[in-house]
């Protein structure tokens, strides 16, 4: 069974909400890259560091439950609310802010956003 | 269910998708003015807010001043968030606001006019067209 660390999530420039502290389990092993083009820097990272397991939600699908974190790059409407509705932690690499019809589920204990690789640091 | 294009002559595709879903939360979003797209790859979470679609061509984002059509229904684009080309050129994503704003409220957001957005099904045209530089 692989040995799982923590890392925490700051809020980039411009960013909003968190910092998060992400520890995958091995209930919950999975960094989720919801973004184009593959596992996300950010995401990779957040692996790198935690020990979790990067997942690319592009190519194939995981259930819910597994999910450690979920990295997105969203433009502010529709995923910045998915997870944090089924409260996934979840980092936007954009710098959004609550917004759109799902801001309400929206708050800094499970969202940050504007984030880089360098604001991924071990807890 | 096509109808024909009065721009057809002056103008060219740029993105051009067909509807393969519409999910069951989409009329609430329609509420608010807004239809949420995604390439039909998108996780499994996201297909009850989105409309799901398989591009047969996607050589750019859409800029102000394009013309989007969804369905039967084309609207001038008034305006483009940063992050847009990006989220389609790669996710098939895109967020359309019929709130008719110049300058975008959020990064992902693609503005029209103000007034109803309609209500798409399987087969209907998702298409961005550019007028041609004369």
């Amino acid at each position: 069974m692989p040995e799982y660390k923590s890392v925490t999530v700051t809020k980039g420039r411009g960013g909003w909400g968190g910092p998060l502290t992400v520890t995958p389990t091995d209930d919950k092993p999975l960094i989720y890259s919801v973004t184009g083009g593959g596992i996300h820097p950010v995401a990779q990272r957040i692996a790198d560091l935690t020990g979790g397991e990067p997942f690319d939600g592009f190519k194939s699908s995981a259930p819910f439950d597994k999910i450690a974190v979920a990295v997105i790059d969203c433009g502010g409407t529709a995923r910045v609310g998915v997870y944090p509705m089924k409260k996934v932690l979840t980092v936007d690499i954009h710098a959004t802010s609550p917004s759109g019809p799902l801001a309400s589920f929206i708050t800094e204990e499970l969202f940050v956003s504007g984030v880089k690789a360098e604001d991924v640091q071990e807890a | 269910m096509t109808t024909a294009d009065p721009e057809q002559t002056t103008s060219s595709t740029v993105y051009e998708s067909a509807v393969t879903q519409v999910g069951a939360q989409v009329e609430l979003f329609l509420e608010h003015g807004i239809l949420i797209f995604f390439g039909a790859g998108a996780p499994a979470e996201l297909h009850d807010m989105s409309v799901l679609h398989a591009a047969t061509s996607a050589e750019d984002g859409p800029r102000p001043g394009d013309t989007i059509t969804v369905g039967d229904t084309s609207l001038e684009i008034l305006a483009v968030g940063s992050v847009v080309r990006d989220n389609l050129l790669n996710l098939g994503h895109l967020d359309l606001k019929a709130d008719g704003r110049t300058d975008p409220k959020l990064p992902g957001d693609v503005c029209v006019r103000t007034g109803p957005l309609p209500t798409l099904a399987v087969g209907d045209a998702f298409r961005i067209t550019r007028p041609q530089e004369t």
